[in-house]
Formats: structure tokens, sequence, C-alpha cells
């Protein structure tokens, strides 16, 4: 097989990007080779991206499936190590996501496990992403804090979120102690504002009557058809002049990607209210001690099943005594409502998708309208049509 | 110099460590080290030295530590903020 290993160094030189030799960096290769002394054989660590190596994608496929784990459809790439044509261990990487680790039974126990974890994070890293997390059962942390992961938060017994570095939510936290705000009775208050309407006015407002200072929060996750940037400016254009409020912006710690994935373990219920518990559990059990909250405040839900799940799981998480930090009392107040029906977001979106700036008018307060007429009313009437549909209807 | 972006450098590995650096206002060491107790201090300086010795001033530096020796934790830190800074010609006068 000598001849074969030759070959593909030859390969590999070629596919390879140029050495930088001012930063003395060799990152970027799409193979290096590892020496295994434990097994005294030769690993070859590769990228391997599942959507175009099909054949790769398999062999990762029946390494998972074999470890009691399955391929996840949103892994941008996979780290990989080679024994010849063997995979023997991958890592995935989705978004901030690390996914998807497994390495074969036999070549546990050796140093394979930091190259992988290593590797992962070096790929990140070059795809601009720096700042890593990982969901593990409870009895894999101790693996992945050798592998330089850290704990953030824990459901006990089901899930664990862990990130890579030792000081990102104390970080966070930190900046958030900051802005702490003297009160007996602090709220707080999670908007996605996508778009911000008279029904997320009416919430802050109602909020602020029963606390002494609200904090709001915008979802920062740019999954939303109106953009993050945008959202926080409509809330803060819409909160505008109000005394005793804060307006956050939204960061990885607060439903985002990380913190509320749509991760997949092999028990679907438990995952379902695992996916909520993590994101309510790092709030009760970091964001709030921060800032002193006392109160979270939340619309009811009449019409989106997932929202009405969130708010009902909410009680269960935040409420709940036995779980780690005080509990925060659940507020939910009923919907602001208009001519008999709840004001939605989705509504407006449905709305502006139409062009009927009209009816959106009643729904959303002056300064979302004069922004959204701004941002989508003014283009030239086909094109703006086109675009609008384009854009509303994937929200 | 000037850390501009994340970089990293370094291994998990015994007897070696992992350097992070990151853009941020204001100098901020962090060290984790299997033996903090018997060396965090000395590790604190030899990180400190080679930092003052590259002239940075801003900045986070976290580092995992897993018992290296004091020349492998200025390599690593070194590198770390050579590859931070993003340096095309490199001073070599500094390392």
């Amino acid at each position: 097989m000598r001849w074969l290993r030759a070959w593909r160094h030859i390969l590999a030189a070629k596919q390879s990007r140029p050495i930088e030799i001012g930063a003395v960096r060799f990152t970027g290769h799409p193979w290096r080779m590892f020496r295994n002394e434990a097994m005294d054989e030769e690993l070859y660590i590769e990228t391997l991206d599942p959507r175009e190596d099909v054949q790769g994608a398999a062999k990762v496929k029946r390494l998972l499936y074999a470890n009691g784990l399955k391929i996840e459809d949103d892994i941008e790439c996979f780290v990989v190590a080679r024994s010849l044509r063997q995979i023997v261990a991958c890592a995935g990487l989705a978004g901030c996501l690390v996914k998807c680790v497994a390495i074969a039974p036999e070549h546990r126990g050796t140093s394979l496990a930091l190259r992988l974890m290593n590797e992962i994070q070096q790929l990140a890293l070059d795809r601009g992403q720096a700042h890593l997390f990982l969901y593990t059962k409870p009895d894999r942390v101790a693996f992945f804090e050798g592998c330089g992961f850290h704990k953030v938060v824990e459901v006990s017994g089901h899930a664990c979120l862990m990130e890579n570095t030792p000081v990102g939510i104390k970080d966070y936290c930190d900046s958030l102690r900051a802005l702490r705000q003297p009160g007996q009775r602090i709220g707080s208050v999670v908007l996605n504002a996508n778009p911000f309407t008279l029904g997320h006015l009416h919430l802050v407002r109602t909020a602020l009557e029963q606390c002494d200072w609200l904090h709001v929060f915008v979802v920062s996750e740019d999954a939303s058809t109106v953009c993050y940037a945008d959202r926080l400016d409509l809330v803060r254009a819409g909160l505008d002049g109000m005394d005793r409020v804060t307006v956050h912006g939204g960061s990885e710690y607060l439903v985002s990607k990380a913190t509320f994935p749509s991760y997949f373990i092999k028990d679907t219920c438990v995952v379902k209210a695992c996916s909520t518990a993590i994101d309510l559990l790092l709030f009760r059990k970091h964001i709030a001690p921060a800032l002193g909250i006392t109160h979270r405040f939340v619309g009811n839900e009449p019409y989106c099943r997932l929202t009405r799940k969130y708010n009902q799981d909410m009680s269960e998480w935040l409420e709940k005594s036995g779980e780690e930090g005080n509990p925060i009392h659940v507020v939910e107040i009923p919907r602001f409502e208009v001519k008999g029906r709840a004001v939605s977001a989705s509504d407006v979106r449905r709305l502006l998708a139409g062009g009927d700036f009209e009816t959106v008018a009643s729904l959303v307060p002056a300064t979302t309208l004069a922004r959204m007429r701004a941002r989508y009313g003014l283009r030239a009437k086909p094109q703006a049509g086109r675009r609008l549909t384009e854009i509303f209807e994937v929200g | 110099m000037e850390i501009k972006k994340e970089a990293m450098c370094g291994t998990l590995e015994s007897n070696d460590l992992l350097v992070k650096v990151a853009p941020r206002a204001g100098l901020e060491i962090v060290i984790s080290s299997e033996v903090l107790r018997q060396f965090g201090a000395r590790i604190r300086e030899v990180v400190e030295e080679t930092l003052k010795h590259m002239d940075v001033s801003q900045g986070q530096v976290v580092i995992e530590d897993k018992g290296a020796l004091d020349c492998a934790i200025r390599a690593r830190v070194q590198g770390a903020v050579l590859r931070g800074c993003e340096c095309e010609e490199l001073d070599w006068r500094i390392l």
C-alpha cells in the first residue's frame, strides 16, 4: 500500500493552500498526517464536505450509526480521521455548533480525540467562527472538558451545553452586571420583534407597570425575516423615551442557535423537553442573577403551538424550585387585540408581503411603520411586490 | 502589536498548552492549568513577559495549560499573537 500513501501525499500537496510563512501557520490543509503510536498506524486528518463527498458522507454515517448517533443535515463540514480507507473518527460543524462527534472504540483512549477537537476548532476559526458550542450527555462532559470545552448549563440527567472558552458566559454576565438597576421587582422581556408591533409595545407597557425596572432583550439570531440590526432598531425606536427600560442586544446565550437547537438525540421527547430547558435554565442560572431579574413577562400565545409550548415550559424551568438559581416568576399577559384579533407579528409580515400598509398601520407603532415603509414600501411597484413576497414568506 | 482577530495556537496534549487570543479593550489574561497551584504565578509571568516583548497591550489571552515548559509557553503565546495580528512580515527580534 506504500504507493497509495505516496500518491495521497502528492494529491494532497496539490490541493493544499500555500503555507503562510509570515504567520507560520499550516492550517487549511485538506489533510494532516498523524502517527498513532498506540495503534502503530498512520492516520490522516482531513476535512470532508458531506454535500460534495457522498461516499465519504456514507462512511461517516456508518461510523455514527455504529456509535448510536445519526448524521445531521445541517452539518457544513466534517473533520475526519482516516486510516487508509476507513473513517475511524469524525466531528461535524454546523455554524457555531459541534455535532456528531464519534470515535471508533478501538481508537479511544489515544490522543486522537484531542487532535480531532483541536482540528475542528481550527477549521471553525478559519471559517470565522471562534466561539463554539456543543451538546452532550452529562456522562460525556468529562471527555469534552479534556478537549477544551467548558460547561455552560446542564439539564440534570439529560443534556449539557458546553462552550470552547472558560470565560464565555462569565464575560457576558460581567457585561450585563454593569447594567444592573436597583429595585425590588426587576422584570425581563425577550422579543424577536419580527417586526415590532403594538402587541410588543403593549407587553412592555403592561410589564413596566408591574415592576421597578424592565430589561428588554432582542433575539440576535438572524433567522428572521427582518434582520437583527433592523429589529433592534425597531425596538429601540418603539421604546424611545420610556423610563425605567433597558434594551439589550441579544447574545448567543439567549434564544440562539446555540441555546435553542433542533438538536437530535435518540429520544425525541427528551430533546423537545430539553431544547427549551437549556435556554431557560441558562437564563435562570446566569443571565437573571447578573441583572437581578425577578420576573419574566410573556404574551400569551393564541396561534403558534411552538411558542405556546415555550411559554408552558417557561413556568416549568424558571419557576420550579429545586433547579439551580432563584425562581423567576413568569407572568403571562393577555395579548393586545385590534378589532377582536390578537396582534401577531406573523400577521403583520403577511400583510407587508401583500403590500397592505393600511392594515399594517393599525397593528404597528408609527416608528415601525415609518421604518418598514422606508425599507420596503418606496421601491418601484412590480419589483417591490416580488421582493416583499420573497422576503416575507420565508419567515 | 495589535490583536486584530481571534486566533489560537497549540494543543491540549500533555506538556503542551492551548493559547487563544481575541481583540479586547484592555489586557486580560485568563489561565487555567493542571498545575496552577505550583506554577500558576510562573506561567503568568512568562505570558506577561512574552506579551510585553511583543508589545501587546490590548486583548484577551486565554491559556489552557497541560504542564508545558516555559519555552513552550513562550512559543505558543508568540504563535497565537502572530496569527491574531495577521502579521505579514515577521520581526524576528521580538521573538
